[in-house]
Formats: structure tokens, C-alpha cells, sequence
């Protein structure tokens, strides 16, 4: 548990790292809405090419960042067969009578015991999920053999493909931007840089500063508090209560008796916290002074000029 | 039986890219019975860390540990039943706070031996003689173990072990937070054991006293490695162990000032205070 990374935060080099995480925020936030902008897929094509530019010039590794994007794989692919599926425009593509019949079920059932026996090549799981899928598409489409219990018509259009792929493309820009302010940004940073912009609030009553004072604490404590469940578990493992081990009503149990003492040393943890702030005549809402002061560079001012025109081309080819 | 290490490393990831390795390289026999050992070396020298390898809590990275008859390695057997092991090596951690969770000190002790079936009651009654056992008061049973201060943490830490019996006993600094005349008791205590029922114990520690009036075996480690593993009158006859950041027990100490200073004919290799004054005596009277 001890790897489990938060914001997923990487120490490097290169120019993302060097502005300022207001810039970067910011510019996310307008860099997105000149992608919603975008409405045919050469642009966006064009977008993600000037993106990876960026990637390359900003030194960052291509790798690392479709390795963070990994979770949302799934979100991607769901919205794009989501499209296929649901979008019913245009001409005809395809068009094929799908049968549930015995054949076809036992088909099925064989192909996942399959695909759940090759599962162990971890490396090739995302081939076999799309292997898997066309089986039994193919199973589908053409085993309409012995009984059949329904039949339905499945019906690609083009619009549905051009939609699916618009859009998981674009998803893909945005993805790829968000993943580019965590990765080079701390997550203390990112917390200040919040605190500035947010700062104007004030005059309708939202304090940033103890907003971001919260935030920032939480942060901090939550590979401690991890960190103090590993031990929790350590104690309880070493005294016969392993957690990877036994039914899962022993794990119900288990996860109770970790539950218990988490709160009452997360509790104790925060008044010794508040205690240590004390003395150290913290008094809250007062101004503070900082050791790291935010300040703009000139990577900050290229990166706006370029961050302004690509809003603006955006804005252009739309009007157009 | 026992615990066998052979070329045990381990790595404690530090982020996705760089580990940090706490031990390297260690092999060594530790039998069943009639072992005292004591495990010693500088902060960060890696002695928490070999001690979790003793009762599997941590897994070595390289390398293999056999305790009592499973083999221990990088992974997770699912033929292994892991907490028979614990049953075998009894771990008491170095820091008490992050054993104790139950809210009462009887819940908590009693939380091993109910993990190893013994009956209810049973147990309670296990619970207060333990507690006994440790030096506190039947009073301390229905107490909040997050309300106890240090020493009183730690007496409970070892009476929760104490209670399921294990076949062989580790202790991460046990006398660590104790008054003096607490430290004397608790090595009493594992020393009464010792000699009542056979079983092995390791202690880590860093009173060389101690190590040197009760190991019968003297573990060292420096930066992860391990140095010497021999017998305490060996270990303190050496020269050398000021450049491992570790000290002469008291007794050689003084004596071997009062042997400088005044020119005496004294052997300074004395285990206990009335042993040396002993050796003082013979020497002036020379
Ligand atoms: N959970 C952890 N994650 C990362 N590094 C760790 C972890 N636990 C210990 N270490 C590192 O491993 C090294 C050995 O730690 P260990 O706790 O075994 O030392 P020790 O000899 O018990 O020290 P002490 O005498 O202070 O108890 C230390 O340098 C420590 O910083
Ligand atoms: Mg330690």
C-alpha cells in the first residue's frame, strides 16, 4: 500500500516544472474549453499532435503519462462503443442479425473460460479483452444454431463511428492535459496555486486561505494515515489475523477491527497536530508568509501567449 | 526448526522509481530452543526490518526464510498457512502505539489467543495473568490502551505476545521507555521464561549492559549488513566497535578507566556490578 501515489506527482525536468502552477491551471482550464471548441476530427487530430509536441519539448515521457492515463482506459473504451452502439445517424455501415441460440451461449461460455484461463498474461490483457469481445460478437452473428431464445438486429452506422472516434479522441486531449498538470505539478503547489486564484472570493465570504490550509493537511495525512493502517494490519496480522488470509466473514471482521482504531488514532493524530500548531503560534486566519512564494517567470509568459492564441484559433475555426 | 535466513535482502519501495534497501545479504540459524540473543547495531542499521522477516511480516525481496518448516519468499504461498507462523514466532513491535487497537487493554491481549481458538474464558483468564506477568495491576484490564502512558504501553504490548504463547519470542526493544527497575524486571521475566520453558528469545536493544550480562549470542548489523554474530565476550574483546556507533558495556568501561588510571592488574571483562567490584577487590589487594 505503501505505493500507492498521490495526485501522481513525478520529480523532473523541463519546463512544465518550472511554471507556475497558477499558469498551469489556468491554462488546463482554458486549454479544455478550446478542445470542446473543436468540432472535426483533423482539428482535434492537429490538437493532440501540437499536445505531444509539447510532451516532447517539455522532456516528459510519453510512457509515464499513458501509464497514468491506465484507469481511464475503461472510461474510454465504454464511451466509444457507447457511441457505436446508441448513435443512429447517417448511412448504414453494417448491419447483422445477432441470435441468441444454444450454439452461440455454449460458444460464449467456452470462450470465457478462455479468456479467464489466459488471463494470467497480465501483459496481453487488453488484446485478449478485445479477443474476447469479437468472439462473441462472432458467436453471436453466426452460431444461430439448435434452440433459439431471442434475435435481434445490431446496426453500425457512419455517424456512430465518427462520433465514437470524435469523441474518444477528445476525451483523450483532455485526459492527457489533466494528467500533465498532476504529474508535474506537487500537490502543495497545486493547493497554493488554488489559494491565489480562489483568493478574490473573499469578498462573498469563502476564506482560501483555510480552504487551502485543509486541503493541504489532508493531503499530508493521507499516506500517514495509509501508512498507519499498514501497521494496524501488521500488528493484527502478527498476532494471527492475517489479512490475506482466511473467509470473508473473518475479512468482515477484520476490516471492523482496523476501522476502530484508525478513527480513534486519526482523532488523536489531529489533536496533537492542532497542539503542535499551537506552539508554534499558529492563530488562524492571520496572514501568513510563506517560504516558497509563487511568482511568474518567463516560461509563464510564453506559455500564456501560447495558451491565449490556441484559445483564440479554437474560437476562430468555430465562428468560421 | 527454528528460523533459518539464507541471503535474505529487502527493498522498502520509496516512490514508483527508487527503493530503499534496509537489509542485504543476511544468512543466519536462529534454533528453536535455548537461544538468547541479542540484535544490535546503530539507528537505521535494519533490526526492526530483520525482526519482521522473523514471523513473515514482511516478505524478502531476495533470498529465503525457512521458519519452521516453510519456506518465505518474494511471494505469497497460498500453501502457507502465515498465521500458524505467527503462532510459532511471537513478534512484540518496537513501538507500542502500533500494536495496540482494541479499546481495553483485556480485549487486546486477549485478541492473539482468540485468533488461535483458545475458548473465551480461557483467554480471559490468560488476559489477567499476563497481565500480571508484565508488572501491572488487574486494574489496567478494563483501561484504554490509547490512554496509557509509554512504559505502561509497552508492558501491555509484550503481555498481548506473552499470552498466545509463541514457540520462540522476538522483542523489538522491549526495556526501551522503562524505569530502571522496570528494565530489571522485564528481563527477569524473559529470563524466567527462558529457563522454564526452553524457548528461544531475540531482544533488540541498544543497553549494552544488558547484551552483556544476558545474550548468549550477540547479533550485529551496520548499514544492513550483518557483521558479526558471536558470543558477547568475544564481541566486547574486539577493538573496533566505536566505528559502528557502539559502546562498551558500563562495567568494561570503568574498569578498564580505573585499570589506566591507577596502573592496576584487573581484568576488566566483568558482566555485573558485584563481579567487578569483586575483580576490584582482588586488584588492590594485589
Ligand atoms: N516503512 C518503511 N519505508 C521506507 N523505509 C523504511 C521503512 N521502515 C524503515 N525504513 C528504513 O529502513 C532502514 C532500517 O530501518 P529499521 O526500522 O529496520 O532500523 P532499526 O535498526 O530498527 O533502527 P532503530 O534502532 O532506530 O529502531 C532505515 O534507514 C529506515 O529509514
Ligand atoms: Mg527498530
Amino acid at each position: 500500500m505503501k505505493n500507492i501515489v498521490l495526485g501522481q506527482y513525478l520529480p523532473g525536468q523541463g519546463f512544465f516544472y518550472r511554471m507556475d502552477p497558477r499558469t498551469k491551471i489556468i491554462g488546463v482550464i482554458a486549454l479544455m474549453v478550446a478542445i470542446f471548441l473543436l468540432e472535426t476530427i483533423p482539428q482535434l487530430l492537429i490538437a493532440l499532435a501540437i499536445g505531444v509536441v509539447c510532451m516532447l519539448l517539455g522532456r516528459l515521457s510519453i510512457k509515464r503519462i499513458a501509464k497514468g492515463m491506465r484507469p481511464l482506459f475503461i472510461l474510454l473504451i465504454f464511451t466509444f462503443f457507447f457511441q457505436i452502439l446508441f448513435n443512429k445517424e447517417g448511412s448504414i455501415l453494417l448491419q447483422e442479425t445477432l441470435t441468441i441460440s444454444l450454439a452461440s451461449i455454449g460458444a460464449i461460455i467456452a470462450l470465457t473460460i478462455l479468456w479467464r484461463l489466459l488471463a494470467k498474461l497480465r501483459r496481453f490483457r487488453f488484446l485478449l479483452l478485445l479477443g474476447y469481445l469479437a468472439g462473441v460478437y462472432f458467436s453471436l452473428a453466426y452460431l444461430a444454431y439448435g434452440y433459439t431464445f431471442a434475435s435481434f438486429v445490431f446496426t453500425v452506422y457512419e455517424r456512430g463511428v465518427e462520433m465514437s472516434v470524435f469523441v474518444v479522441i477528445r476525451l483523450l486531449v483532455i485526459i492527457t492535459l489533466s494528467t500533465i498538470l498532476t504529474l508535474t505539478t506537487k500537490p502543495t503547489d497545486l493547493t497554493q496555486g488554488l489559494e491565489s486564484l480562489m483568493r478574490p472570493l473573499k469578498v462573498i465570504g469563502i476564506r482560501s486561505d483555510e480552504f487551502a490550509l485543509i486541503i493541504s493537511i489532508s493531503l499530508r495525512y493521507i499516506p500517514t494515515i495509509l501508512d498507519e493502517a499498514n501497521k494496524i494490519m501488521a500488528a493484527q496480522a502478527s498476532r494471527g489475523a492475517d489479512f490475506l488470509q482466511g473467509r470473508l466473514k473473518d475479512k468482515i471482521r477484520q476490516i471492523i477491527s482496523l476501522l476502530v482504531p484508525m478513527f480513534i488514532i486519526a482523532f488523536k493524530r489531529s489533536e496533537d497536530l492542532a497542539d503542535a500548531m499551537e506552539t508554534r503560534n499558529f492563530i488562524p486566519g492571520m496572514k501568513r508568509t510563506r517560504i516558497s512564494e509563487l511568482a511568474f517567470g518567463k516560461t509563464d509568459i510564453l506559455a500564456t501567449l501560447f495558451i491565449v492564441s490556441s484559445l483564440a484559433a479554437s474560437i476562430v475555426l468555430r465562428v468560421l | 526448526m527454528g528460523i533459518h535466513f539464507r541471503e535474505v535482502s529487502f527493498h522498502y519501495p520509496q516512490n514508483q522509481l527508487t527503493f530503499y534497501q534496509a537489509i542485504a545479504d543476511i544468512t543466519l540459524q536462529i534454533a528453536k530452543q535455548d537461544e538468547f540473543i541479542c540484535l544490535i547495531g546503530r539507528t537505521g542499521s535494519g533490526k526492526s526490518t530483520l525482526a519482521q522477516h522473523m514471523n513473515a511480516l514482511l516478505l524478502p525481496t531476495e533470498g529465503s526464510v525457512e521458519i519452521f518448516g516453510s519456506l518465505i519468499t518474494n511471494k505469497r504461498d497460498k500453501k502457507i498457512n502465515y498465521n500458524l507462523l505467527r503462532k510459532h514466532v511471537g513478534l512484540v513491535f518496537q513501538f507500542p502505539e502500533y500494536q495496540l487497537f482494541e479499546e481495553t487493554v483485556e480485549k487486546d491481549i486477549m485478541f492473539g489467543p482468540l485468533n488461535f481458538h483458545v475458548p473465551p474464558e480461557q483467554a480471559k483468564q490468560i488476559a489477567s495473568e499476563t497481565i500480571k506477568l508484565v508488572g501491572l495491576d488487574e486494574t489496567y484490564l478494563k483501561r484504554n490502551p490509547f490512554n496509557l502512558s509509554g512504559g505502561e504501553k509497552k508492558r501491555v504490548s509484550i503481555a498481548g505476545i506473552l499470552a498466545f504463547d509463541p514457540d520462540i519470542l522476538v522483542l523489538d526493544e522491549p526495556t526501551s521507555g522503562l524505569d530502571p527497575q522496570g528494565k530489571i524486571q522485564m528481563m527477569e521475566l524473559f529470563k524466567a521464561i527462558q529457563a522454564k520453558t526452553g524457548k528461544s528469545i531475540i531482544i533488540i536493544t541498544h543497553d549494552m549492559d544488558l547484551v552483556y550480562e544476558h545474550a548468549s549470542r550477540v547479533i550485529v548489523l551496520h548499514d544492513g549488513s550483518l557483521i558479526y554474530d558471536e558470543s558477547p565476550e568475544v564481541l566486547f574483546r574486539r577493538g573496533d566497535l566505536e566505528q559502528f556507533h557502539l559502546q562498551y558495556p558500563n562495567t568494561i568501561k570503568v574498569l578498564s578507566a580505573l585499570r589506566d588510571r591507577f596502573g592496576l592488574d584487573l581484568d576488566i571483562y566483568q558482566k555485573n556490578l558485584p563481579d567487578a567490584l569483586l575483580a576490584i577487590k582482588k586488584a588492590v589487594a594485589r
